[in-house]
């Protein structure tokens, strides 16, 4: 283990990690509001392809950031729409928006599969750019990853240190005492899904637009659902998430650099390292009660009388 | 309470999705793995029989694919195959059919195809052989092709290109333009032919480079372009200044490698170039047009006979692509001479004594690896870093 492979591993937990800590963001916001948001992947999938198909068509990476981020929040309006304003079971309306984003990416994403795009530039921090390019290119980030932290730092000041903040976790604990104190539970749900959306759109656009660049069918490949775990693995608060989302990309990067070091371990197991991970922790963190999940979550609120 | 019902069912669905993200999509390729076990047979002259007519097209040609064909991998590779049969043959109409990448699809599209008048299937995907092959016993008046596939029947035959000669030849190139004599590989999974490929890349790059070693990291996945990321990534860190692969598509592991300064080599479609512009070596890619040409002008005449087909690149069925920019003339020439000796027959790449990773001899000297054991090697050579299984 050279040095190289060692800041190596921070380096790919960072920058994949990056799609998914703005990913469990948006999934934070949604469930702090009550709504459980299990058609993630289908979101990921639409965002990341909408965002790719515009970075083609205007030569823009940041447009296609842009867009990849609103189609987030139109997708988070469609569970809204199901959940909020017409009652359905949050579980299954979440599962059939995943299955529509299945379809829906793929149709999007057709005509721009191959296509070669200008990924969203990164730029070295002053003081690095002295060092030779393999080092340098390490710590050469892209404009998401360096907003991603302040951005959850701001999740977290809006949840908790704001009016709108408070309204969201309000109506997660209990819609009905929202109500009572004046709040409107259904409006402020949308607010928090559409958030969350544009959150979770952001993460799409940093996979496809400025990780991989690339658009390949379901190249998600399970990480909507990875989201909603480190949700739980975060206890609902947007500065966990930041370890969370660290702790399994830097998982992946572990595993992948065990497996090329020549030990002879199946790489087929060394490939579930980070679902192992993930779930130990989760059962390891989950008896406390302090921070537990908002007490409405996943219930429909029918409105008061 | 309702509360922990519902979340017990969350912490359920989740686990469940956990648990399947982490067993891995089943290795479902697009790509079809050759099993060739009769030698090659080469007859790759277009020759149109038929003169185009007003009245309509001569034959109607049906081709599926596994994936989309822009995706400068497999499925490009293999539509560009299938459309110089228009251009070779004017008279040929081609019907189309990608992303069929399941059994079920690749049966009603066929039947489809046969609907609209297809005198003649050409099935990509791995996926798509037994389908064919059922079918082409309900059509017995059709003709299937089957790419890489092993089975035959009166109206079914298959058709391939050789890679393993040509992962030589990357190899030599890899082998002299590496610094850090550590040479990557992106893999997919562990499977037969995959192995061989890196294998045979490795002894390529032993035979100009005794220093050079091959290191593998696996994506379990033909398309997580994340994953091929983070694995290219990987590879970089650890010291590698060579990258190639064996994945769908070769988009995301060339940006990357590009990105970061990094020379790397094309395998599937040679559209791969694109990706990297100024860190490619070359690549290789299949080109068979002329084959398939010639495959259907035997169908328009009558004469089509199920042949196993198999060609390397000395018949055209593979081809290399330019050299990148960076790339030095010597460099260029001892490939070159490379790819003489292999096309003169003076290389063998599997002859022996080869040894393994841990010195056991697999192949004897005096002894050459069989064609059919290509395809189901669970050992890397000597040089090769990685877990072949």
């Amino acid at each position: 283990m050279t040095l190289l492979s060692v800041l190596g591993v921070l380096s790919s937990a960072v920058f994949s990690g990056t799609s998914l800590l703005y990913t469990t963001l948006g999934e934070i916001c949604g469930q702090r509001s009550g709504i459980v948001n299990l058609g993630l992947e289908g979101v990921l999938l639409v965002s990341a392809s909408a965002g790719f198909a515009v970075t083609v068509l205007t030569g823009s990476p940041y447009m296609g950031v842009l867009v990849a981020a609103l189609v987030g929040g139109l997708m988070n309006m469609i569970l809204g729409y199901l959940t909020i304003t017409r009652g359905a079971n949050q579980l299954a309306s979440g599962l059939a928006l995943m299955f529509f984003g299945f379809g829906l990416s793929a149709w999007i994403g057709r005509a721009y599969v191959g296509a070669r795009i200008i990924g969203l530039p990164r730029f070295a921090l002053p003081g690095l750019s002295e060092l030779p390019i393999l080092y340098r290119s390490l710590f050469q980030f892209d404009l998401l990853i360096y907003l991603s932290v302040p951005v959850a730092i701001l999740v977290w000041w809006v949840l908790f240190r704001t009016r709108w903040g408070l309204g969201v976790r309000a109506v997660g604990e209990s819609a009905d005492t929202a109500f009572a104190s004046g709040r409107n539970p259904r409006l402020i749900r949308y607010q928090a899904l559409f958030v969350g959306g544009l959150l979770a759109g952001l993460g799409a656009a940093h996979l496809s637009i400025a990780y991989a660049m690339n658009w390949t069918e379901y190249m998600t490949a399970g990480r909507g659902f990875i989201a909603v775990a480190l949700v739980i693995f975060s206890k609902w608060h947007p500065i966990r998430a930041i370890a969370g989302a660290l702790l399994f990309s830097g998982a992946v990067a572990f595993q992948l650099l065990l497996q090329s070091s020549g030990i002879q371990v199946s790489p087929f197991l060394l490939d579930t390292i980070p679902y192992l991970v993930t779930i130990v922790v989760l059962v390891a963190w989950g008896g406390t009660r302090r921070h537990s999940a908002p007490a409405s979550l996943g219930r429909v609120y029918q409105g008061s009388e | 309470m309702k509360t922990r019902a519902t979340y017990s069912v969350i912490a359920l669905l989740v686990s469940a999705a956990l648990m399947l993200a982490a067993c891995g999509p089943t290795p479902a390729t697009t790509e079809a793995p050759a099993e060739p076990t009769s030698p090659p047979v080469v007859e790759p002259t277009a020759q149109p029989t038929s003169a185009p007519t007003a009245e309509g097209p001569c034959l109607i040609v049906g081709a599926l694919y596994g994936g989309p064909i822009t995706d400068a991998g497999y499925n490009q590779a293999m539509h560009e195959g299938v459309m110089a049969i228009g251009e070779g043959i004017p008279c040929v109409e081609i019907i189309e059919a990608e992303n069929v990448p399941d059994e079920a699809g690749a049966t009603s599209t066929m039947e489809n195809m046969i609907e609209q008048g297809a005198g003649m299937i050409i099935a990509t995907a791995f996926n798509h052989q037994y389908p064919a092959l059922t079918l082409s016993q309900t059509y017995p008046d059709v003709v299937f092709e089957h790419a890489g596939g092993w089975e035959m029947g009166p109206n079914f035959a298959n058709f391939f290109g050789e890679p393993p000669d040509t992962w030589y030849m990357m190899g030599v190139a890899a082998g002299l333009m590496t610094e850090s004599n550590r040479l990557g590989f992106v893999a997919a999974f562990p499977l037969g032919w995959t192995l061989t490929f890196v294998n045979a890349f490795e002894l390529g790059a032993q035979s100009v480079n005794p220093e050079a070693e091959t290191i593998v990291a696996y994506t379990f996945g033909w398309g997580d372009s994340a994953k091929e990321a983070d694995a290219t990534n990987s590879l970089i860190n650890q010291g590698v200044d060579v990258i190639t692969m064996h994945v769908d598509s070769p988009a995301t592991v060339l940006s990357t490698a590009e990105s970061r300064g990094v020379y790397s080599i094309g395998f599937q479609s040679l559209a791969a170039q694109q990706y990297a512009p100024e860190y490619w070596i070359t690549g290789i890619g299949y080109t068979l047009g002329d084959t398939l040409t010639w495959l259907t002008s035997t169908v328009v005449d009558g004469t089509w006979t199920p042949i196993f087909l198999r060609c390397g690149i000395a018949d055209g069925c593979m081809a290399m692509a330019p050299f990148g920019p960076n790339v030095p003339e010597e460099v260029q020439d001892r490939v070159n001479q490379a790819r003489a000796d292999i096309e003169a027959g003076n290389t063998t790449v599997f002859a022996g004594p080869i040894v393994d990773q841990d010195g056991t001899v697999r192949i004897p000297e005096g002894e050459v690896l069989s064609e059919g054991d290509m395809s189901t090697v669970d050992w890397f050579v000597q040089g090769v870093i990685g877990s072949p299984q």
